[in-house]
């Protein structure tokens, strides 16, 4: 119990502790993160060691009325796998910022930035009730708003934060909207409370639809799917240690934790295959474009929005272990990937562009081949961890759903290759096509770099071995799993061709790509993907030409020439009402005499006429 | 009591009579209000649970029902505590002004707000709603804006108008009960209930303000300097509010009940309306005047659901609402007071030059656009939940207005504290003094301190409402 | 002996007194000595006078307000005939029935006619003729009332009676008509704007405030028994009267410049208010309504004619603009001046607002409720233009310095006549006390 107060509370004392004392010395800000980050890091793993149920702490929060607020917290395998992710991640995300940030002259504020995101997860987690989740979620949402536009005084980072914010916040008023409606409905906002009763079906059925669509939609929007998806791309404007851990290890998980969390909820409400419908077309979309993104962070953010996808898809085809385990690899092989990334970035100039690089692998052959790992895992090659999880979720949704979005499932899941191979070869093979560039990198430090990203590298060969462990400790009760004796060679031999068309097209013959490039065709749906399918274009026009220029700009225009106008004409109405008064007044005192018998008789006809007497 | 209302009264123009510009008078008067503070407290402390503290009776004029009577509950209790402390605040925040004219115009004030809070006869109640817009013509017209004539008058009349329909409502009320003191009017003795609910709600939706009653307040707010604006929005809107609560709402619930959802329908209105306006808006500082608009718009939703939990919620919400869009105000005050700008788009790159006052802004503008562990989180929602309890699912339509809140919060963000340090801020010196500073903290303090632990002031708020259960309502 | 004796011997006195300092020593202490006489309530000793402790209280109020005009006044003349003033006042006020009331009118109205003979220029000429003119056809009305009335065959030896033919109506209509010419009721109101606009600010004091509201508490107390009996009727006519008239009076005012100019629009828009009165005559509040207004108002409008008196050379051509920055020449005089605004317009802690306050409800009481809504909507309406002189006063920069001729007794009136807005603007017992 007390451990579990010291995880929530420690990310937040020591965010504090961390930028006062980095006020004082930017060196100890470092270090008091670090310690930190270690010891949420240990306190997860002793909760782990010693997890035998869920842990369960009531409070309340405040009550108001006759309504009780609570914010208690439940801490069971799910969460657990999930803390362990925030905090291990976070640890090593902490390590590596060491010499990522080194020459950054706002460490204090990096760090405690860094902190309260971690802070933000734990909370999210490990809360009990949708309230505190809620609060989490935000904390979360706030932390990588900052952290996104961490180099604020650049107006890209600077934007990049403010569409981050508002795509998730768009979500997440879904989310309050559905806690407002549950507590009403359901009377509670625990999460325990609400699986049973939906799985009673206590809650109305249209409420229990609306509410599991509206919680999705938050979950959209924190997890990058389609369309609240164009704030993850804008979000590599952050230093790559924050990249990594929005999508490795914290906050775009967090959308998948939610449907998790509420899976009962989420079966008994009949939306799954919604989720495994919009996970599919997100899937689709962040795969196909990340094959031809050209700065290496957006690839890797395209691949991220895929696999959340396939995670979703887990979900949707109706198997929580088998999304939460493709959720927990991608999170270990995605923060790889973007450390190892961010290795080549700081090494490399920081150049982003994979065109003007190559060849590093005699540069830093520890970081290409720790690269190399989190590819192969992503790719679903065995016997890395992702090969076990992303093959189970094809195989089961084209078992469990449609064969529309088994199609798309399968067709992103087999992108995967070609866009990190790509990549990979890009980077690291060939000749350097930026010589000043490539005379300028420099191996990066073996402890500080290359140490996390072994660690991680080894975990995820690790997670490869102990994946029906992993499914059994998120869910004991898992199902039978589909198994398509036809799909894994299928996929193998599928896969071996992309791989070979890439080798080829990036590496040998990039004459044929570039003349393949330049026919029409091939321009526009090169342009269509680059874009990401405009989905960013039309939501900013819509935002921006509908809501702001149009219906803003109505109400201002409305406000200002009708309700105030009609308040700034009172004087003018009095004025005219004045003049016409005053013309009645005349100076002459004969007039005025004549006036005054006139107004008496008029009074005293009046008075006869209506029979006053 | 009676000297704390009437004392100020007396002092105050002396203090103009006597001193030109002296220091002196500046802390005469923040001495005095944390007087009144810690008082304020003490009174919390003695009134009973339910009912009223009684603190006698003056100038009864037995023929006109016309008596002073001094009781305060739970409700003003709460209420005289937020005044003083936002008196004190903004004593604090006008450190920099000399006039003794200034304090002793702050000092006038607190006499009124104070008897409008501790008075339950309707016509003192309405001498001192009354007086306290005179040292706010004053404060607006004398020391505001390029067009504070325009915007202190407009203030001055247009509230005034609003006053002369509560005072015909006082007036009919006393007509058919017989009766000034509302702790003596049932609702049953009025016949023509409605028509004074009517002119009550109208008057006092003026006040608050609701659309389309609104458009005083972007002006008198804009041309106010910026402490005379967090008084506008932190204590004047408040009356409004509370006014709301005491008058149209406890004295008359069957009409209420009624009229409900006119309230819920224009609260919703104004959340919306007005944060499209906010949305809008370049100018810094009547962006911030339509984001408190709006907020007031919820309040009123939570007036409207006449419920225990609801009227806790609003009275929250009054409160939370208070202290965030106080540094706001004043912040924005700073920005044009050094940058000679009001426009957001001829900032930018503030965090560079100030991080301090930007951090400041930024969480107060988090407690406005509803983020947890502020204040403006609780607000929310608790106002959500208990409109959707009182009137059903389609009022999660709440919730819209937390993204429109963030728009244009998270954009003013973008154009004023993040971005390219733009030419007008690299000019600018944003060096502060330290007692102004101190207020600043003080109120992103309370807004987070009171967003993380709700239930310091639940505890009173649930107190106060909490004798209206299983009555009428 | 009563206070109307003791101030036309005073008054007759004080042709014999010089200098200034000492005539004015001379009038105070006559009016003292008035005021001492009607605390105790004395009453003229001849029939058809009589004081209720109202009329007496009412008296009191007057002397308080002629001492301070006595205080202010720096020319001998006046003060002799604000004392004759002072004692047909007297006699007006008291007056119980209907002949002794047309009588102590007309002789409030000659002396006033008289007061504004002391012509120094030639607009202060204007106003008198104005003036003159208008008074004489009232006086005129009112006779021709007073005879239709006894043609009805009643006597004007008691108080009214119901009329028993059209004739005995028509009469006592054309007395109030008559008594309009005093209150500056529409129609009988445009000599005033010209009059007090022009005339001394002194004379305009005794006659817009003193004299004004002295009619208007003796035409309710005659008037009101016939008007709760003689029918609705009477009442709509009266109804219309009084919002025309402070309907007028407000809007002319918005936007004038010259500053007695509104204060003369002003004053009819009070006259106005005071009309309500008898509206809402069968009401037991309208007297304690009246009462309250009219002390009120005596008060301010006397206070700040005086005070825009001792404003600059030429008073009466005082603009707006003339007066802009007041408070950074004189703090004292630019507060006062606010003050007394404040009252007129009716803002809470000052007698108008009570004056106002008793009066409207007087008029919800009568069950006119939009009457008293259109009143209070009026009474909005003139804050417009008095808290645009104060606008002037306070928020505008000052271009060049008046010439104040503020005399230290002068202050003194000023300070008495604040005194009576903010007594009476919180300490409402007193008046109900007499009422």
């Amino acid at each position: 119990m007390s451990l579990v107060s010291a995880l929530i509370w420690l990310p937040f004392i020591g965010a504090i502790v961390t930028f006062v004392l980095g006020k004082r010395n930017e060196k100890l800000a470092f270090w008091s993160a670090y310690l930190t980050s270690g010891l949420l890091f240990v306190f997860a793993l002793i909760t782990f060691v010693g997890f035998s149920e869920p842990i369960v702490i009531e409070t309340t929060w405040f009550s108001y009325g006759e309504i009780v607020v609570p914010f208690g917290f439940y801490i069971d395998s799910l969460a657990l796998v999930m803390l362990l992710i925030a905090t291990g991640l976070g640890f090593l995300d902490i390590h590596f910022s060491h010499d990522y940030m080194a020459s950054d002259p706002h460490q204090p504020r990096y760090y405690a930035k860094v902190l309260f995101f971690i802070g933000g997860m734990i909370v999210l987690v490990s809360a009990k009730e949708l309230t505190g989740a809620f609060v989490g979620w935000e904390l979360m949402g706030l932390a990588s708003y900052w952290l996104i536009s961490f180099w604020h005084h650049q107006k890209a980072p600077a934007d990049a934060g403010v569409s981050a914010f508002l795509f998730t916040k768009m979500g997440d008023i879904f989310l309050f909207a559905a806690m407002g409606l549950l507590f009403v409905a359901a009377g509670s906002f625990d999460f325990q409370t609400l699986n049973a009763l939906a799985t009673q079906g206590t809650i109305h059925p249209t409420l229990l639809y609306t509410v599991a669509l509206f919680i999705f939609i938050a979950a959209i929007g924190k997890s990058g799917q389609f369309p609240l998806f164009p704030w993850l791309m804008r979000a590599m404007e952050g230093p790559t240690t924050v990249s990594a851990l929005i999508h490795g290890a914290t906050m775009v998980n967090s959308g998948i934790y939610i449907v998790a969390r509420l899976f009962d909820f989420y079966v008994a409400s009949q939306t799954l295959l919604i989720i495994a419908g919009v996970g599919a077309l997100s899937a689709f979309i962040g795969a196909s474009s990340a094959l031809v993104q050209k700065e290496m962070k957006k690839i890797l953010a395209y691949s991220t929005m895929s696999h959340l996808s396939l995670a979703f898809i887990g979900l949707g085809a109706g198997s929580l272990a088998m999304g939460m385990a493709h959720l927990t690899n991608h999170a270990i092989f995605k923060a790889l990937l973007f450390l190892s990334a961010g290795a080549v970035i700081m090494s490399a100039a920081h150049t982003k562009d994979i065109f003007k690089l190559g060849g590093l692998e005699r540069k830093m052959p520890l970081v290409a081949l720790f690269m190399l790992v989190g590819a192969m895992s992503l790719s679903g090659i065995p016997p890395f961890s992702g090969f076990f999880s992303k093959d189970a979720i094809i195989a089961s949704t084209i078992a469990n759903t449609s064969t529309l979005i088994a199609t798309f499932t399968f067709v992103a899941g087999l992108l995967s290759i070609a866009y990190i191979t790509r990549l990979w070869v890009m980077l690291f093979l060939g000749t350097p096509r930026n010589e000043t560039i490539y005379h300028k990198t420099t191996a990066p430090s073996n402890f500080w770099i290359a140490l996390p990203l072994g660690i991680m590298a080894a975990l995820t060969l690790l997670m490869g071995f102990y994946q029906e462990e992993l499914k059994h400790f998120i869910d004991a009760k898992e199902a039978h799993e589909a198994h398509m004796g036809w799909l894994m060679p299928l996929l193998f031999v599928l896969m071996a061709l992309l791989v070979g068309v890439v080798y080829l097209f990036y590496f040998r013959r990039a004459d044929v790509r570039d003349k393949l490039a330049a026919q029409p065709l091939m321009k526009s749906i090169h342009q269509v993907l680059f874009n990401g399918y405009y989905i960013e274009k039309m939501i900013f026009w819509f935002a921006h030409t509908m809501v702001v220029q149009g219906i803003a700009r109505a109400i201002f225009w409305f406000d200002r020439y009708v309700v105030d106008a009609f308040i700034d004409a009172v004087p003018k109405i009095a004025k005219s009402i004045t003049d016409t008064l005053g013309k009645t007044h005349n100076v002459a005192v004969g007039y005025q005499s004549s006036v005054m018998l006139l107004g008496v008789v008029i009074v005293l006809f009046v008075l006869l006429l209506k029979g006053l007497v | 009591m009676i000297w704390l209302i009437f004392l100020p009264l007396l002092i105050a123009p002396l203090l103009y009579l006597i001193f030109g510009k002296t220091p002196m008078v500046k802390y005469f008067t923040l001495g005095y209000f944390v007087f009144l503070l810690l008082e304020s407290f003490a009174l919390l402390g003695t009134t009973p649970p339910s009912g009223y503290l009684e603190l006698g009776s003056f100038l009864s004029v037995e023929a006109f029902d016309f008596v002073l009577d001094l009781r305060i509950d739970y409700l003003s209790a709460i209420m005289l505590i937020l005044t003083s402390a936002l008196l004190v605040l903004v004593t604090l925040s006008s450190w920099s002004q000399m006039s003794a004219s200034y304090f002793a115009l702050l000092l006038f004030f607190s006499g009124p707000i104070f008897g409008v809070f501790a008075t339950t006869n309707l016509l003192w109640f309405f001498i001192f709603w009354e007086l306290t817009l005179v040292p706010m013509y004053f404060l607006v017209g004398i020391w505001g804006g390029e067009r504070r004539i325009y915007a202190a008058v407009k203030f001055f009349l247009y509230t005034h108008v609003a006053s002369m329909l509560i005072l015909l409502a006082f007036f009919i009320l006393y007509k058919e009960s017989g009766y000034f003191d509302i702790t003596m009017i049932k609702e049953s003795m009025i016949g023509s209930a409605s028509l004074v609910w009517w002119l009550l709600f109208i008057g006092f939706a003026v006040k608050m303000p609701i659309f389309p009653f609104h458009t005083w307040l972007p002006d008198a707010h804009v041309q106010a300097p910026a402490p005379i604006s967090v008084l506008l929005a932190g204590v004047l809107l408040k009356m409004g509010a509370y006014a709301m609560i005491r008058f149209a709402i406890l004295l008359l619930p069957h009409q209420a009940q009624n009229f409900a959802i006119v309230m819920v329908v224009l609260g919703v209105i104004t959340l919306v309306y007005a944060g499209f306006m906010a949305l809008y808006e370049t100018h810094l500082k009547k962006m911030i005047a339509y984001s408190s608009i709006s907020h007031m718009g919820l309040v009123l939703i939570a007036i409207a659901t006449l419920s225990f939990d609801g009227l806790g919620a609003a009275l929250y919400e009054m409160i939370a609402h208070a202290f965030i869009i106080s540094p706001l105000f004043l912040i924005a005050g700073i920005l044009h007071h050094k940058t000679g700008s009001w426009q957001m788009h001829d900032m930018g790159g503030l965090m560079q030059k100030a991080p301090y006052l930007s951090a400041v802004f930024v969480i107060a503008g988090l407690g406005a656009l509803g983020m947890p562990f502020t204040m403006g989180f609780i607000g929310e929602f608790t106002i959500l939940i208990s409109a959707i309890k009182s009137f059903g699912y389609p009022l999660a339509l709440i919730a819209l207005g937390s993204i429109i809140a963030a728009s244009y919060m998270i954009w003013s963000y973008r154009r004023v504290i993040y971005g390219e340090l733009s030419a007008l801020v690299a000019q600018s010196d944003f060096r502060l003094g330290g007692v102004e500073f101190g207020a600043l903290v003080i109120f992103a303090l309370v807004i987070v301190i009171l967003g993380i632990f709700p239930h310091l002031i639940f505890e009173s708020i649930n107190t106060a409402f909490a004798q209206f259960v299983g009555g009428a309502l | 002996m009563s206070a109307f004796v003791i101030l036309s011997l005073f008054a007759l006195l004080s042709f014999a007194i010089e200098p200034l300092n000492r005539l004015k020593l001379f009038a105070v202490i006559g009016l003292m000595v008035a005021l001492f006489l009607s605390y105790q309530g004395c009453a003229v000793i001849l029939s058809g006078f009589d004081a209720t402790p109202q009329v007496s209280f009412f008296e009191m109020i007057v002397f308080i307000v002629m001492i301070a005009v006595v205080l202010h006044e720096q020319e001998g003349i006046n003060i002799t005939q604000l004392l004759f003033i002072g004692a047909a006042s007297t006699l007006l006020l008291q007056s119980q029935t209907l002949l002794s009331f047309i009588l102590s009118f007309e002789a409030l109205s000659i002396l006033s006619m008289i007061l504004v003979a002391f012509i120094q220029t030639k607009e202060e000429a204007d106003g008198a003729i104005k003036l003159f003119i208008a008074g004489a056809i009232a006086t005129a009305l009112i006779f021709m009332g007073a005879g239709l009335y006894a043609l009805d065959g009643h006597s004007l030896l008691q108080g009214i009676e119901m009329p028993h033919t059209p004739l005995g109506h028509i009469g006592l209509w054309l007395i109030v008509l008559a008594l309009f010419y005093k209150l500056t009721i529409v129609p009988m109101h445009s000599w005033a704007i010209d009059s007090y606009a022009n005339l001394s600010p002194t004379h305009t004091a005794i006659l817009s405030a003193i004299t004004k509201s002295v009619a208007a508490i003796a035409l309710f107390g005659i008037y009101q028994d016939y008007l709760v009996e003689a029918g609705i009727i009477n009442l709509y006519a009266l109804i219309v009267f009084a919002l025309i008239t402070m309907t007028l009076g407000n809007f002319l005012a918005l936007f004038t410049q010259r500053l007695t100019q509104i204060l003369a629009y002003s004053s009819i828009a009070q006259a106005g208010y005071l009309l309500l009165a008898l509206v809402a005559a069968q009401s037991q509040h309208a007297s304690s309504g009246i009462l309250y207004m009219a002390v009120a108002y005596i008060f301010m409008q006397s206070s700040l004619f005086l005070m825009v008196g001792v404003l600059g050379k030429k008073p009466t051509h005082l603009t707006l603009k003339d007066i802009q920055g007041l408070h950074h020449q004189d703090k004292l005089t630019a507060l006062l001046m606010t003050l007394q605004l404040f009252s007129l317009a009716g803002i809470p802690l000052l007698a108008g607002f009570l004056g106002k306050a008793v009066l409207f409800y007087a008029v919800v009481d009568a069950g006119f409720y939009i009457v008293a809504f259109i009143a209070l909507l009026n009474s909005a309406l003139s804050v417009g233009y008095y808290a645009w002189i104060i606008k002037e006063i306070y928020f505008e920069k000052q271009t060049h310095p008046m010439e104040l001729s503020i005399t230290q007794t002068s202050r003194v009136a000023q300070l008495i006549l604040l005194l009576g807005t903010l007594y009476f603007g919180i300490f409402a017992y007193t008046v109900f006390a007499y009422a």
